[in-house]
């Protein structure tokens, strides 16, 4: 009923790939270590990770000790990259994606679109703005003291 | 991320009788005529707003349905959360078994959720109909043939 929604694609992907970020300095990290602590099927996560290694976002090690890199600096990689690669974009109706193909005949005068297309750029610029590696910070700063505190 | 036709179709119905409902009623085949929206698939959708107090219907041969309140005072937020349920960005788990701060979970949670519904809950709440009939208003004054006497 309620379809404004990342799905499971998007929230356990963002969750592996925060995981990776914050191992990965021990060596490259096999899936299912990452399935084990963040509870989330290896067969699923084995899927999420094609079309993250697809894109760019991860690379694979063979080997004995291999396992998932992140392919750039967490800091270069922010929450959108990783929804756009499991989730495309997020628009609530497709006639505001940049792409002809998705215009129904009533585009012109549609009065909605307006408001989609300011909540799909609201959005977006807040996935763009959150890094992997804001993420990790927050990880270990919890981590570390275990109460948080918020400088805004 | 898709909102469903329910919330899609309803809002822009309310937008038409927001437009043509100057203190009178509007028939819906009225509207399923100007939207290309079925007129059945209205009656259901209409049947939702008006159980919450959205739109009230007159009935008779000159029967149709008004807005309950202006349109200023009608916020898109107030609409969709009728036909769409809450406004959230993900479906939070029932049980979440590591609701521990320092987990990856809390950290999106803290980060990235939490500030989308944010952000996305005070968009739809601060635009109202009134703001989407301008919209509609300026838009169809631009297509419209002008005419001269």
């Amino acid at each position: 009923m309620i379809k404004i929604k990342i799905s499971t694609r998007g929230r356990y992907g963002l969750e592996a790939i925060l995981d990776l970020a914050i191992h990965v300095s021990e060596g490259p990290v096999n899936l299912k270590s990452i399935s084990e602590r963040q509870g989330i099927s290896d067969k699923y996560l084995e899927q999420l990770f094609i079309a993250l290694k697809r894109d760019k976002i991860v690379d694979s090690i063979r080997g004995a000790q291999g396992g998932y890199i992140l392919s750039k600096d967490p800091g270069d990689i922010s929450v959108k990259d990783v929804l756009d690669v499991l989730e495309g974009p997020l628009a609530p109706v497709d006639c505001i994606i940049e792409d002809k193909e998705n215009q129904c005949d009533r585009f012109e005068g549609c009065v909605t679109k307006v408001l989609w297309k300011k909540l799909m750029d609201e959005l977006n610029s807040i996935t763009e703005s959150v890094t992997i590696g804001d993420l990790v910070v927050c990880f270990k700063d919890s981590n570390k003291e275990k109460e948080i505190e918020y400088f805004i | 991320m898709k909102l469903s036709t329910k919330g899609r179709y309803g809002l822009r119905a309310m937008v038409d009788l927001a437009v043509y409902s100057t203190g009178e009623q509007v028939p819906l085949y009225s509207i399923a005529e100007r939207q290309n929206i079925s007129t059945t698939y209205l009656e259901q959708v209409f049947s939702v707003l008006r159980k919450s107090g959205l739109v009230k219907s007159v009935k008779g041969a000159q029967g149709g349905y008004m807005l309950v309140e202006k349109p200023e005072r009608i916020t898109v937020g107030a609409v969709l959360r009728v036909l769409e349920g809450d406004l959230a960005i993900i479906d939070e788990p029932a049980q979440d078994s590591n609701k521990s701060s320092g987990s990856v979970k809390s950290c999106l949670k803290i980060h990235v959720w939490d500030k989308m519904n944010a952000h996305m809950n005070c968009l739809v709440d601060s635009l109202t109909l009134e703001d989407l009939v301008d919209e509609y208003r300026k838009i169809n004054s631009m297509n419209a043939p002008m005419y001269y006497i």
